[in-house]
C-alpha cells in the first residue's frame, strides 16, 4: 500500500500529494511530490530535489518544510518498501 | 447536429494542405459536448470523445490521417473500423479504462504527455497490461514486472486504473509509478530522463547499479560472477567488463548488453 504524507487541508485542496509508491524508479531513494501532471522527486539521502525540471521553486516552502520534518517517516516507509535499496549507507558492499 | 464552439477546429478546415504560419500550438479546445481536440500542428492532433455519438461529425472526406482518436466508450465493430480507416490511430474502451475527462484534458495539455498514462487495459489471458500513454502510444507490461512488496502486498490485476493525472497506476491497493515502468521499458524515455536529472552518474558502473536495483537483483544474484566482481564494476574499478561477463549480466537483468549504460 503506498505511503502518503498527510498534508494540511490547504495544500491537499490545491492538489498537492507526497507519496512513496509500491513500485518506484529505485535509484536514488526518493519521495515523489505530485500536483496535477507534474511530479518532483525529493532525494531522501540529500534532502534536496533531484531534477533540473520541473523547477523545485514551484513547490511550496511549507510542503518542503513538512517533508524535512517527517524525513524519518519517509525514510522508514522507503526502507520498508525497498529493503534492498535503503536510504542509509546500507547497500551491501 | 452538434454546435462547434470553435469553428476553426473543424477537421475539414483544420487538416487541409495549407499551413497557417500564424497558428499557435499546441491548442486544446472542447469542440462540442464530449469531444476534445488538441492540435499539435495544422496537420496533426489528438481527439478524445466520451461516447460514440460525437464521432458522427467525422465524415469520409475529412482529412484525419495524421490525427489520433481516443473514444472512452465501447464502439461497435463497424464504427470502429470506419474510424480506424479515417485516423492514424484509434484507441477505444472498454475493456480499457481511462482517466476522468478533466484529468485526461490536463494530460493532453502537458508538454510531457507521452510520459503520462491516460488509460490501461488488462489482458488476463496473456498476463499483461497495456499502458496507454498521453500520445496514445501503447506499451505492454507483463504482470511479472510488478513485484509484490516485502510486506506481501501484491498487485490486483482485477482492479486496475490510472490515477494521479497519469503519473500512477493503481492495481488494487498497490500503486506503481508510471515513470518506473517507462524507465525500464522505453529507451527514449530513459534518454529524456537522463537530461532531466541532476544527480545521475553517467558511468557504466552507476548505470548497472541503477538497473540492478530497479530489477531487485542482489549483487550475489549473478550466476558465474562473484558478488565482489559486481561491486568492483559498480564502483568503477572495472571500466568495462569482458564481453562474456557483460552478456551474463545483461541476460540476468533481462536487457540487451548495449542497453545497460542507458539506465
Amino acid at each position: 500500500m503506498p505511503e502518503q504524507l498527510p498534508l494540511p487541508k490547504r495544500l491537499s485542496a490545491e492538489g498537492w500529494k507526497v507519496k512513496i509508491r509500491d513500485l518506484e524508479h529505485g535509484e536514488p531513494p526518493h519521495a515523489t511530490v505530485i500536483r496535477g501532471t507534474t511530479d518532483w522527486r525529493w532525494n531522501l539521502r540529500s534532502r534536496q530535489f533531484m531534477d533540473r525540471q520541473p523547477n523545485a521553486r514551484d513547490v511550496p516552502t511549507e510542503l518542503v518544510r513538512l517533508m524535512r520534518a517527517h524525513h524519518a517517516d519517509l525514510v522508514r516507509w522507503w526502507d520498508t518498501t525497498f529493503p534492498d535499496n535503503p536510504v542509509g549507507p546500507g547497500e551491501e558492499e | 447536429m452538434m454546435v462547434l464552439l470553435d469553428p476553426a477546429l473543424d477537421p475539414v478546415q483544420d487538416t487541409g494542405e495549407g499551413e497557417d504560419p500564424g497558428a499557435r500550438f499546441p491548442r486544446l479546445s472542447m469542440v462540442s459536448n464530449g469531444l476534445l481536440n488538441l492540435r499539435v500542428s495544422n496537420r496533426s492532433g489528438y481527439w478524445v470523445a466520451s461516447s460514440a455519438s460525437p464521432t458522427e461529425r467525422f465524415g469520409p472526406r475529412d482529412r484525419l490521417g495524421r490525427d489520433r482518436l481516443l473514444v472512452t466508450a465501447e464502439l461497435d465493430t463497424a464504427l470502429r473500423e470506419y474510424l480506424e480507416a479515417l485516423f492514424l490511430d484509434v484507441v477505444t474502451g472498454p475493456p480499457a479504462s481511462f482517466l476522468p475527462l478533466d484529468q485526461l484534458r490536463h494530460v493532453l495539455e502537458s508538454d510531457r504527455r507521452q510520459d503520462l498514462a491516460v488509460g490501461v487495459l488488462v489482458n488476463s489471458e496473456r498476463q499483461a497490461i497495456v499502458l496507454i500513454r498521453g500520445n496514445f502510444a501503447r506499451i505492454v507490461v507483463p504482470w511479472s514486472w510488478f513485484r509484490p512488496t516485502p510486506a506481501g502486498l501484491a498487485p490486483d490485476f482485477g482492479d486496475v486504473e490510472v490515477i494521479d493525472h497519469g503519473l500512477t497506476i493503481r492495481l488494487g491497493r498497490y500503486e506503481a509509478a508510471v515513470e518506473a515502468i517507462l524507465y525500464e521499458l522505453d529507451r527514449d524515455f530513459r534518454a529524456r530522463e537522463r537530461q532531466r536529472r541532476i544527480d545521475m552518474d553517467p558511468a557504466f558502473g552507476a548505470a548497472l547499479r541503477r538497473l540492478r536495483i530497479q530489477k531487485g537483483v542482489p549483487r550475489s544474484g549473478f550466476p558465474g560472477i562473484t558478488e565482489k566482481e559486481i561491486a568492483r564494476i559498480e564502483r568503477g574499478e572495472v571500466s568495462r567488463p569482458h564481453a562474456a561477463t557483460l552478456r551474463a549480466i545483461a541476460d540476468r537483468l533481462g536487457v540487451e548488453a548495449a542497453d545497460i549504460e542507458t539506465f
